[in-house]
């Protein structure tokens, strides 16, 4: 039944993901009026928990980086400062970088945060490797303070000045991760230890652009990684507490169903599934530019461009969780790390092909929480959860009666993967268990065949040139600008915080001209 | 340092100059085929979870003299999600002015979902299934949620062997685990207990044998008669070791409360852990308080606000229900947490050992109606349901 909302809003966002979240607080500093929309009944979308008996499990955070301390914040941690949510929040610092571990070549290192810490482990893996690795973080260092500078200047940037201050940046910022190690002359297996974070952002290292990776490792291992104590939840429910302190709007399960447009394709509401109508002119879509383009925008403002640009690139992984609580302690099952990266293979172009297919990917991002957090499940007990992705849509042939057992699959070889590679037995003491599929998260957030990680960042759709060209990437409908893990700053949490911030901001910038 | 990869500097500049042309060439270059409607994974999403179902009451049948069976087919698909044996649906109604809602295990199997029928067995218990009883006809439309629960049996978790225990019209979940088993979509042996005051109050005896003579294992526990072929009393640990290992099977048990306290005092001397004993989850009712007072319970749902009274005694589900507000929910019981809201203010009493919340819902404000009770004037804000 169609309704006319009784409030006008300068803004809607459309989905209370972290992107959605953090614009809709940006939108309201702004001053101006804000509704944020959620089809779920909770927000957050992947930043969330879910409790099973005696066990709360995280729904999807492995690590927040670039969060630092309050006394050396990272970026993170300072835009959450900004945002008036870092004090409503508990956090806990997660003790290790990771624990790599591969299949082929043996690889079992166990990296730390710091710099200097980081290197002298490398050099006792890799002797020799002393010299690449402190160059490599000496050009990671001019990389991250080039993307400050962007950021600074919202991606308007002096290309003088960029030369004169970051002349390393830009000679690197066309290659791979690979091409620019090589460059480097780094030996082989520093390479492979230091490229286990791969995974996090989904592209293997001959096409993942080396500014991306590099500065993702530099936030990672200078400023540590942080959790909240109450999952990725305690950050959600504070940033909605927050946006009810600035007077903002959020209307749980309500899905958009289609953003309106008037005689001039401009915007000019949005409706719900419900038939209800919010008046706006400004929508921040904190979903897919496919989903937007190919079903919310009414079809007549739809342009041959959008649908050229939308096609044009390539979705990322597909996410599979797997949650098990188990009846031991971490101790007691000998589980040491906080966060296991297992792969098949070192070499992260074989790996990423091994992970089109459900049944030859065996690759996992595990973490047992207690190791970071002791008191995050009851005394005597210990929480696991490992993550992997599909590198094409073979989840898509899942049948519907072949579902559960499908999960099971994969739940079985995941735990199979885990106990030989480690050495812990875990799988007679699972009290609960449960799998998040691409259809768990096409049911919950919506995304196109079940993708986490938003569009591939590689080649030609790499993170420096969509950074570089968001102004015009957001001419394509003005009036609407993408937050999220599909937006310029691609997917992963401080990326999609970092998107709503802009995005937001952006669109502050957007009324204030209006304005005059 | 001074990073170079090709022999001259300017070189790599060159390059990065590129990556904007480059990506602006590569987005005009994209195809201008319509953008995909749909994706099968999403299809398949939709397909297990659709949310809210309409569906139509298509036959009644009596089970017992206070139980009987409703069997729906959904009129907005051609079929009901598959789903796990075990699992619950809400089915959702009109009562006079009042909306009302109750979870009620599902007796038939996934396979049979697929054929568009679900079947529940419904006891004349409460207010709604008193409804379903006296007045509901086929014919009727209702609004259904689609299956979910915990309840349900998990390869990687359970053991082997299942022992069900089964009192009163408990009795539902455990047909369906039965018929999917011997369909093929479970792994299990089940022993069903399944305990009756008579022969009378037996129900779904002509299927359970037929089951039998597929696999299924039943044992009956009379506790009022004596019959040949029926054990007599309760179901004790002394009638279960006769026909399993108690410490070699994993427990499903769905009844009523006293039945759970009594099979657990059972059970105490073998020292199982947690994850041996699986208890479906109990519908969460009024609470008992001498003279309740009512309260005036403000409620927002997205730009519109209700002043409707709360009854000291009932869940503030109920009481929106009872003004005919559309509150979403789903189990009744505080565990699944949909219907989540946001406390605005006012007291409030939670029901024992119902406390689902998450960590950060406490530390935040958010309740689950379902399970709570007001205890002053209070002011929450409600997702609109459907």
């Amino acid at each position: 039944m169609e309704r006319v909302a009784a409030k006008n809003y300068d803004v809607v966002v459309i989905g209370a993901g972290n992107g959605g979240l953090t614009a809709a607080i940006r939108v309201l500093q702004g001053g101006f009026s804000c509704l944020l929309l959620e089809k779920h009944n909770l927000p957050g979308g992947f930043a969330t928990s879910f409790k099973r008996g005696r066990f709360e499990f995280e729904a999807s955070l492995h690590e927040l980086n670039d969060f630092g301390s309050p006394e050396e914040p990272g970026d993170i941690r300072t835009l959450f400062r900004s945002l008036g949510v870092e004090d409503k929040i508990d956090w806990i610092r997660i003790p290790e970088a990771y624990h790599l571990i591969t299949t082929d070549k043996k690889y079992d290192c166990v990296m730390p945060f710091g710099v200097d810490a980081y290197i002298e482990k490398m050099e006792e893996y890799c002797p020799g490797s002393r010299k690449s690795m402190t160059e490599f973080f000496e050009l990671c260092n001019e990389v991250r303070d080039a993307q400050t500078y962007s950021n600074s200047v919202n991606g308007n940037t002096d290309s003088n000045y960029m030369k004169a201050n970051f002349p390393n940046f830009i000679k690197a910022g066309s290659y791979s991760v690979n091409e620019v190690l090589d460059a480097l002359k780094m030996p082989k297996k520093a390479q492979d230890i230091l490229n286990a974070y791969w995974c996090y952002l989904g592209v293997d290292c001959d096409r993942m652009s080396f500014l991306h990776y590099g500065s993702m490792v530099i936030r990672y291992i200078t400023r540590d990684a942080w959790m909240p104590k109450m999952r990725s939840h305690e950050i959600s429910l504070a940033m909605d507490t927050r946006i009810r302190e600035l007077g903002g709007d959020i209307w749980y399960q309500s899905e958009a169903e289609k953003i309106l447009t008037d005689d001039d394709n401009k915007i000019k509401g949005v409706k719900l599934s419900d038939g209800t109508i919010i008046n706006t002119k400004h929508v921040i879509a904190n979903c897919s530019p496919h989903l937007v383009f190919g079903k919310l925008l009414e079809e007549k403002s739809v342009t041959e461009k959008m649908v050229r640009a939308t096609n044009a690139r390539t979705f990322a992984g597909r996410g599979l969780t797997l949650f098990l609580g188990l009846n031991k302690s971490a101790e007691e099952l000998g589980i040491k790390s906080h966060n296991y990266f297992i792969y098949d293979t070192a070499d992260t172009v074989k790996q990423y092909d091994l992970m089109r297919k459900i049944d030859t990917n065996h690759v996992q991002a595990t973490v047992c929480l207690n190791n970071a957090y002791p008191e995050c499940s009851p005394k005597g007990t210990c929480m696991m959860y490992f993550t992997t992705m599909f590198m094409s849509d073979d989840w898509g042939n899942v049948t519907e009666e072949d579902y559960f057992k499908a999960k099971d699959r994969i739940a079985e070889d995941m735990i199979n993967v885990f106990e030989r590679e480690t050495g812990c037995k875990i799988r007679d003491s699972i009290e609960e268990i449960c799998l998040a599929s691409p259809t768990t998260y096409a049911r919950y957030c919506g995304h196109p065949e079940g993708v986490i990680y938003g569009y591939e960042t590689c080649d030609w759709d790499s993170l420096m040139p969509r950074m570089m060209m968001m102004k015009e990437d957001a001419e394509l409908f003005p009036g609407l600008r993408f937050a999220g893990g599909y937006a310029m700053r691609s997917s992963g949490y401080s990326s999609a915080y970092v998107s709503g911030d802009l995005s937001g901001r952006q669109t502050v910038g957007d009324l204030k001209r209006e304005g005059k | 340092m001074k990073f170079k990869k090709q022999i001259f500097g300017f070189m790599d500049m060159l390059r990065f100059k590129k990556l904007v042309p480059n990506r602006r060439e590569a987005l005009a270059s994209g195809a201008d085929t319509p953008l995909p409607k749909e994706y099968r994974t999403n299809i398949l999403a939709h397909k297990l979870h659709p949310g809210y179902m309409t569906v139509e009451l298509t036959a009644i049948r009596p089970l017992t003299d206070r139980m009987k069976e409703y069997t729906f087919k959904r009129l907005d698909s051609d079929a009901f999600p598959f789903f796990r044996a075990g699992e619950y649906v809400s089915l959702q109604g009109k009562v006079g002015d009042s909306l009302v809602s109750r979870p009620y295990s599902i007796a038939s199997s996934p396979r049979e979902a697929l054929a568009n029928e679900l079947v529940l067995g419904i006891e004349n218990a409460g207010f709604f299934s008193n409804y379903l009883d006296t007045q509901a006809k086929v014919g009727d439309q209702f609004t259904m949620t689609e299956p979910s629960g915990e309840f349900h049996y998990e390869n990687l978790r359970d053991k082997k062997n299942i022992a069900c225990i089964a009192g009163g019209s408990g009795i539902t979940p455990f047909i369906s685990m039965a018929k999917s088993m011997i369909e093929g979509d479970e792994d299990y042996n089940m022993t069903l207990f399944y305990g009756a005051r008579d022969t009378k109050h037996i129900a779904y005896k002509d299927e359970l044998d037929e089951l039998a003579e597929k696999g299924l294992k039943v044992v009956y526990v009379l506790s009022d008669e004596e019959a040949e072929g029926y054990e007599h009393g309760f179901i004790s640990a002394a009638v279960m070791e006769k026909y399993v290992d108690i410490k070699d099977v994993t427990f499903f048990m769905c009844g009523p409360k006293a039945m759970y306290d009594f099979v657990l005092k059972e059970l105490e001397p073998y020292a199982l852990p947690i994850k041996a004993i699986h208890k479906d989850a109990l519908y969460c009712g009024d609470r008992n308080v001498e003279n309740p007072k009512t309260f005036r319970l403000t409620v927002h749902m997205r730009d519109l606000v209700y002043n409707i009274d709360a009854k000291e005694n009932e869940t503030l589900l109920t009481s929106m229900e009872r003004a005919g507000l559309n509150a979403p929910n789903k189990c009744r019981a505080g565990g699944c947490g949909f219907c989540h809201s946001k406390l605005i203010n006012g007291d409030f009493v939670i029901a024992d050992g119902r406390d689902g919340r998450r960590e950060a819902d406490r530390k935040f404000g958010f309740i689950h109606p379902c399970v709570t009770y007001p205890s002053s004037d209070m002011e929450i804000d409600v997702p609109v349901a459907y």
